[in-house]
């Protein structure tokens, strides 16, 4: 009989041979074998993706042998976008993270299993807010600067749609493995959409004869804000309204002392149940799993809870010649979110005031008022009061899915066709109520809104693949052919009534369509010399007619250097190859479906124009009409990238690794710009001008540092560096252009703190340079005469650092000894500088005083003393290099308890420490700009697995 | 499946068929009118015309009346928006965002006009495209021109002629430019409607009239050759026309401006509602942004002041001791208000002035049961103003009737019960320059005024010009705002102004 090693489960269809004879069998539905054997003979056990076993013959009667999965990375089998390869076929920059490497805790949204597990990928963790997505960067994420930076994710063979929010619709525990496309050589087979990188998402599949299987997965988490924003005690408050208030403001001081940030965070708690169903048959297995979540926010009333459903089934016809795979993923999200507007609301508001007023009409809530007792518009509301009177619910619907056919020509076996349909859908509808007696919405007399979103997206593919073996000429061929065709379809729409009867709405809709047709081909020679080759053509419906037809595509050799005779007996080496690659991939992912089209749109009600009176007197209104910017000749945006990789594997693989280098220039950017004024229907468009570059360098290390059969250790430790800067940003080359401004800030309105520039790093800080007393204080208002003209003024800004960091890094550790299991993860991050909106923008004396009203705080006012906001000075620019512990699990199998049930308890910790020198509330800020941060919370979890 | 990337718009309109409906000529015609008040095509915000601003802050009419006003000694604003001191200090660089936005809108409303222009051409005349309405988009887009010319100098010049996209516009000389919007008003000129016959707020020959009037009274300034006689003929069209001083001035700003009486005065309006016709800018910052402090915001017919903009002492002492108590134009609030400035941003230095208000003659808020958005209407040209120019061209000019000068400065005086002035000796430089300052303060005319009496720059002194307390003078070449350094950029036959 011939079973797996792990579990015990009789393995079908292993090859038994004698080696050196073309003898042999198969296994059966029960493992078991028969053949005729002589003494002496070596009988060889081979299976796809478990370690071969030798056995030498020598006169039993039964010989029971358990194969052991392969772990080894060489013959893993990656999926590569149309198609599957081993793992050392591969020339491109291909990398898979698989369920065993995940990382653990309470994760909602599935990118974050695999933060820092691998060089290139950056994951931001998402906010604190219940059910909120992590930013996915892909080498460095700045492949363009007013398109799309987001890597394209394609699940089971589904490209999402990029409009459509977050992974979390799918379950963590129905993903099998995430390989990330990073080079263009390798993304290339999805040209259009592959700048950012391809993240292929594989969910978990049942086994072929293999009886029903369940498991119950269950954890308890509790979650805890680390660290809030540093304001004023209410006594610091006190003295500093005293020492600077006039009459008036120091009368509007309170006796009590309020933590507002205390009153609007809790602890939180989340539990996640799910159960799976797996199993199969001769011809057919399927998979199928349910989970819920119930996930609290750490602002009060914010809330998640979410139903998945998954169902994957496969069934093998005519001979396996066809098989047909479909899947459904679900999921059911019941959202309520708090008012995140309470967040900036409680680092502000007077913190000698109590929460509630008896006298107060605005629902018995603090709140500011004018001197005749009306509510004070301009001024902060009470924290507390925009929570409870406020409420947005809103029921979300996502569903992904595919159904695949795979036939293998009866007469010529070497071509395998395929066809593919596929959808994603999403269904948003919200509720918001504000009541009457909300200061916010008082003088509207409350608010009753509701709004939708409907997305969807439709795939259909068809592909041919004819690989050969020819052994005459030692070469593999692996040729793919087809065709793709994907349609978006996006809406939503809002109405709102205030109770006092104004009614306001909105509805959009937008359509675009994406048509492909690709091959590629891999070659191998002597398993040595590998060559892969892409060509995709592109034609995208927002680009205008001539242009929107475009090739994309990528060239890429391997050389497995382990395979030539003169590495043969390297004792040192187990795995070495060289790959170099080149790809160009484009990108029309903006956020204009028709921007090469004249077209005009309709104003609203609000928007109306007084010509005369009607006929009974009243006013005559005209709705309006307004004509598009447009640019008829809208074409790609188009990347070169060059990649070198080489893979490695000493002494027997126990240390393996690969090492990247990569170069990207960007050109024609769709980027967002100004036009000649006068010559277009508005100041600016999407339009192809400006060039960039990103270069980097990852290297990925896997060490197994023990391995025996009581205790295993393995380490992952990767980083990755980038570089980018802006080549060209407008149509004609201007030297005294300071460049492009971005980056909104809160103080003041219209804002800016960052700014593309030429020769500089995109989202460069734009700032002035702080001078300094002889103690090291800032003085205020004093900065350096950066261009030497004898005057201080808006020309002596100067680029400083940018949110980009200079380098990432990512080190995990798994250990198993015995039934214990530990495993940690930590990442780090340098040169990633972070704008401190919250202190620049309340640090200040004036911000203690608004429009008749006094105001909380930032502590940063006691170490700068300044009177007024210093919005610009540098000194808000901070280093936000850290060191995270992201996770840490620690578990215990209880194999033996009952029979056949297998059982790990485990206790994670997640968010545990972080370790920076920035002074705001957490360095990790996507987009270096903080402002009211939902807080991510600390969580520990206990959990528990069930397997029977 | 070629034809399935042939994808049409779902919400908006194709230009190939929004005319196919004629209705569509109106409502493109009252989106150029309506350029003026609103931001965008969702009110009050959402969907806005142009970008890289604030939408609330790219309002036409909030930046035309910062640069006219913030600039001079009339207004000071308290918030601390982006460069927004800039303006009140004189000081501005080409970066500044407020002067780009100003820039922008007048190129937004030009290039809608052009496109305007372009989609009509071919059209032949009919009921729902009156002669009429070609020969109105002329006169905004002249109206804007004048705006460019007034406040950029030599700019850059497209017209309907000119297509959509890939091209570098010439810059136009201010003398070409002037000429133009000269050679555009006396072309359409008999095709507007009569004076006073169109509809409320579409323009008419009078409008026509009174801008010829304005661009030649400023002709000097703009071309360096003093053209102000010829402006005479056209203000007596104007004054001919049956317009009438209304009786009460107070009530030419309030939120029945458009039936109390006061319509009777005005020539052009930028109209605005408050239910149907919202933003952030335009009438809504005009009545919010100056109410604060001690001041009652049921009184303005609103929910709550801004806190921001309120005058120096330099406006305030226009009026003598007097006239302060009589002049029902010196409407100050100064309860709790410092007549002098120390702190700029604080709203309680600088008296308020309480002139444009969200409440009807009889002291009703305006529809907007909200209170936040406006009924009342900007007068943008009014017989006052007409009154003051004819007295100011016939003494530029020294052409015209003297009698006449003086009987219009004394009309527009004993409105508001000031003392009427002895002779057409009175009518100094100086005299007409605090006049007009007193009649038509917060309306817009300020800067360009003050630059055609040599006051805005290197002359006159004010509060905090300068960014000094007591003010101080500023370099000649701050007469002109400087093209913005976006467009610098982005089109390279641009020269810069002097001096930036």
């Amino acid at each position: 009989v011939v079973t797996e090693k792990g579990t015990g489960t009789p393995l079908l269809g292993v090859n038994v041979i004698i080696k050196g004879t073309t003898t042999g069998t198969t296994t059966d539905f029960d493992g078991k074998y028969q053949l005729k054997v002589s003494n002496g003979q070596t009988m060889e056990f081979t299976y796809v993706g478990y370690k071969s076993q030798e056995i030498l013959y020598s006169g039993q009667a039964t010989i029971n042998v358990a194969l052991e999965e392969d772990a080894s990375t060489l013959d893993e089998v990656v999926v590569v976008g149309y198609g599957s390869a081993v793992k050392k076929d591969v020339t491109g920059a291909v990398e898979s993270v698989t369920s065993d490497d995940f990382n653990g805790g309470a994760i909602v949204s599935p990118e974050q299993l695999i933060s820092g597990k691998t060089a290139g990928v950056q994951v931001t963790p998402p906010s604190g807010a219940p059910g909120s997505g992590s930013a996915i960067k892909i080498r460095g994420g700045v492949s363009s600067l007013s398109a799309s930076s987001s890597p394209l994710i394609v699940v089971d063979g589904v490209p999402l749609d990029q409009g459509n929010s977050g992974l979390n619709y799918i379950n963590a525990n129905d993903i099998e493995s995430f390989t990330v496309l990073k080079d263009a050589s390798a993304a290339s087979i999805y040209g259009s959409r592959a700048t950012g990188g391809v993240i292929l998402i594989t969910t978990k599949t049942g086994k072929s004869n293999q009886p029903l299987n369940v498991s119950v997965n269950h954890y308890t988490s509790v979650g805890s804000n680390v660290n809030e924003v540093d304001v004023l005690s209410s006594t610091q408050f006190r003295d500093l309204v005293l020492a600077n208030g006039n009459a008036n403001q120091i009368s509007q001081l309170g006796n009590t002392s309020t933590n507002w940030q205390d009153q609007i965070y809790r602890g939180s708690l989340t539990t996640d149940t799910n159960v799976t169903l797996s199993g199969g048959f001769d011809n057919s297995n399927y998979r199928a799993s349910i989970g819920y979540v119930s996930q609290e926010g750490t602002l009060r009333n914010s809330q998640v809870q979410r139903w998945t459903g998954s169902v994957k089934f496969i069934q093998r016809l005519l001979n396996d010649d066809l098989k047909i795979e479909a899947n459904v993923l679900g999921a059911l999200l019941d959202d309520t979110f708090g008012n995140t507007g309470a967040i900036g609301a409680a680092v502000s508001f007077d913190p000698t005031q109590s929460v509630f007023d008896p006298t107060s009409p605005f629902g018995g809530y603090t709140e500011n008022v004018n001197n005749d007792g009306t509510i004070n518009t301009i001024a902060v509301r009470n924290p507390v009061a925009l929570l409870e009177l406020y409420s947005n619910t809103a029921d979300t619907k996502r569903s992904t899915g595919s159904i695949k056919f795979d036939y293998t020509l009866p007469f010529f076996r070497d071509i395998k066709l395929t066809a593919k349909g596929g959808y994603d859908y999403f269904e948003v509808d919200g509720n918001l109520n504000i009541p009457r007696e909300a200061a916010s919405n008082f003088n509207d007399e409350g608010l009753v809104g509701t709004y939708s979103t409907l997305n969807r997206s439709k795939l259909i593919d068809l592909y041919a693949n004819y690989k050969k073996d020819i052994e005459s000429i030692k070469s593999t061929i692996d040729l793919t052919v087809g065709h793709s065709f994907q349609n978006f379809y996006r809406s939503n729409r809002f109405n709102n009534l205030t109770g006092v009867g104004q009614a306001t709405g909105n509805v959009f809709k937008t359509e675009n369509a994406l048509e492909s047709y690709f091959g590629r081909l891999n070659f191998s020679y002597d398993d040595k010399y590998l060559l892969t080759f892409n060509l995709r053509n592109d034609s995208s419906s927002r680009l205008n007619p001539d242009d929107r037809s475009d090739f994309f595509g990528g060239l890429s050799i391997g050389w497995n250097i382990i395979d030539e005779n003169f590495m043969k007996d390297s004792k040192v080496f187990s795995q070495l190859k060289l790959r170099a690659g080149y790809g160009e991939t484009g990108q029309q992912e903006f956020g204009q479906d028709y921007g090469y089209i004249p077209r005009y749109t309709t104003g609203d009600g609000q928007v109306q124009y007084q010509f005369g009176y009607n006929t009974d007197g009243s006013p005559r209104f005209v709705t309006t009409i307004r004509p598009e910017e447009y640019d008829e000749n809208l074409r790609w945006e188009r990347s070169k990238t060059f990649n070198i990789g080489l893979d490695f594997g000493f002494f027997n693989d126990r240390l393996t690794g690969s090492v990247e280098v990569y170069e990207r220039k960007v050109e024609d950017l769709i980027n967002f710009i100004p036009v000649p004024a006068g010559t277009n229907l508005s100041n600016a468009l999407f339009t192809n001008v400006g060039n960039l570059e990103n270069r980097g360098l990852e290297i990925n290390l896997n060490a197994t540092i023990v391995e025996n059969d009581k205790f295993s250790w393995n380490t992952n430790f990767n980083v990755s560096f980038f570089e980018n800067k802006i080549t060209k940003l407008f149509l004609t080359d201007d030297p005294t252009s300071p460049g492009s401004p971005t980056g909104g800030v809160a103080g003041g309105v219209g804002n800016t703190i960052q700014i593309n520039s030429v020769g500089f790093e995109a989202n460069s800080f734009y700032v002035f340079k702080q001078v300094y007393d002889a103690q090291g204080a800032p003085i205020e208002g004093a900065y350096v005469d950066i261009n030497g003209d004898g005057v201080v003024d808006t020309d002596d800004r100067y680029r400083y650092k940018s949110p980009n960091p200079d380098a990432v890094f990512g080190f995990t550790s798994n250990m198993q000894y015995g039934n214990f299991d530990f495993g940690f993860t930590f990442r780090a991050s340098l040169g990633n500088f972070a704008y401190n909106n919250v202190a620049s923008n309340t640090g200040n004396v004036q911000a203690l005083f608004g429009a008749n009203t006094i105001n909380n705080v930032n502590s940063s006012i006691l170490d700068t003393g300044f009177q007024n906001q210093q919005l610009f000075s540098d000194y808000y620019v901070q280093d936000a290099s850290f060191l995270k512990l992201d996770n840490l699990t620690i578990g215990y199998n209880l194999d033996n308890i009952f029979k056949d049930v297998r059982i790990r308890v485990y206790a994670t910790g997640q968010n545990l420490f972080v370790i920076t020198d920035y002074d705001g509330l957490d360095p990790e800020i996507n987009g270096g700009i903080d402002n009211n941060f939902y807080p991510r919370s600390r969580n520990i979890l206990m959990g528990l697995n069930l397997n029977l | 499946c070629e034809s399935e990337l042939d994808l049409e718009p779902i919400v908006e309109q194709s230009a190939a068929d929004v005319f196919d409906d004629p209705a569509a000529y109106e409502q493109f015609l009252a989106r150029i009118y309506a350029g003026f008040v609103v931001s965008g095509q969702q009110g009050p915000a959402g969907n806005p015309d142009i970008t890289g601003i604030d939408e609330g802050f790219s309002n036409y009419l909030r930046q035309y009346w910062k640069h006219q006003q913030l600039t001079t000694d009339e207004a000071l604003i308290a918030w601390n928006d982006g460069t927004i001191h800039d303006l009140n200090w004189q000081v501005w660089t080409p970066a500044n965002e407020f002067i780009t936005a100003m820039y922008n809108r007048i190129y937004f409303q030009i290039s809608i006009s052009n496109e305007f222009l372009r989609a009509t051409a071919d059209v032949p005349e009919s009921e729902f495209l009156p002669a009429a309405y070609k020969a109105e988009v002329r006169f905004l887009r002249a109206l804007s021109y004048w705006h460019a010319i007034d406040m950029f100098g030599n700019v850059p010049f497209v017209t309907d002629a000119d297509p959509i996209g890939a091209f570098l516009p010439v810059q136009g000389s201010r003398q070409e430019v002037f000429d133009f919007i000269i050679s555009e008003l006396t072309e359409i000129e008999p095709i507007m409607i009569d004076a006073r016959q169109n509809v409320y707020g579409r323009s008419d020959k009078a409008a026509v009239w009174m801008l010829l009037a304005k661009l030649y009274l400023n002709a000097e300034v703009y071309t360096g050759t003093d053209q102000s006689a010829q402006a005479i003929p056209y203000l007596e069209n104007v004054i001919g026309a049956g317009y009438t001083l209304h009786d009460d001035y107070d009530e030419l700003f309030l939120a029945d401006n458009n039936t109390n009486g006061a319509q009777n005065e005005f020539i052009f309006t930028f109209n605005s509602d408050g239910l149907n016709t919202q933003g952030f800018g335009a009438m809504t910052f005009l009545v919010h942004a100056p109410v604060g402090g001690n001041m009652s915001a049921a009184d303005f017919g609103i929910n709550g002041g801004w806190g921001g903009i309120r005058t120096t002492s330099a406006f305030v002492n226009k009026f003598s001791a007097s006239e302060l108590i009589t002049d029902e134009r010196a409407n100050f609030f100064t309860d709790g208000q410092e007549l002098e400035i120390a702190d700029v941003f604080n709203f309680n230095d600088g008296y308020a002035v309480e002139k444009f208000r969200n409440v009807t003659s009889n002291g009703v808020p305006g529809s907007d049961a909200s209170g936040d958005f406006i009924d009342t209407d900007f007068p943008v040209f009014r017989l006052a103003d007409a009154y003051l120019m004819y007295a100011e061209a016939v003494k530029r000019s020294a052409t015209g009737d003297q009698g006449l000068a003086v009987q219009y400065v004394n009309l527009v005086r004993q409105r508001s019960n000031a003392t009427p002035i002895g002779g057409f000796g009175d009518i100094t430089d100086a005299f007409l320059l605090a006049e007009r300052s007193k009649e038509l303060h917060w309306e817009a005319h300020r800067r360009t005024d003050l630059i055609r009496f040599g006051q805005f720059s290197d002359q006159g002194i004010w509060p905090w010009k300068g960014n000094v307390e007591s003010g101080t003078t500023t370099e000649a070449f701050r007469d002109l705002f400087p093209i913005p350094s976006t467009d610098i950029t982005a089109n390279p036959n641009l020269t810069q102004n002097p001096g930036y």
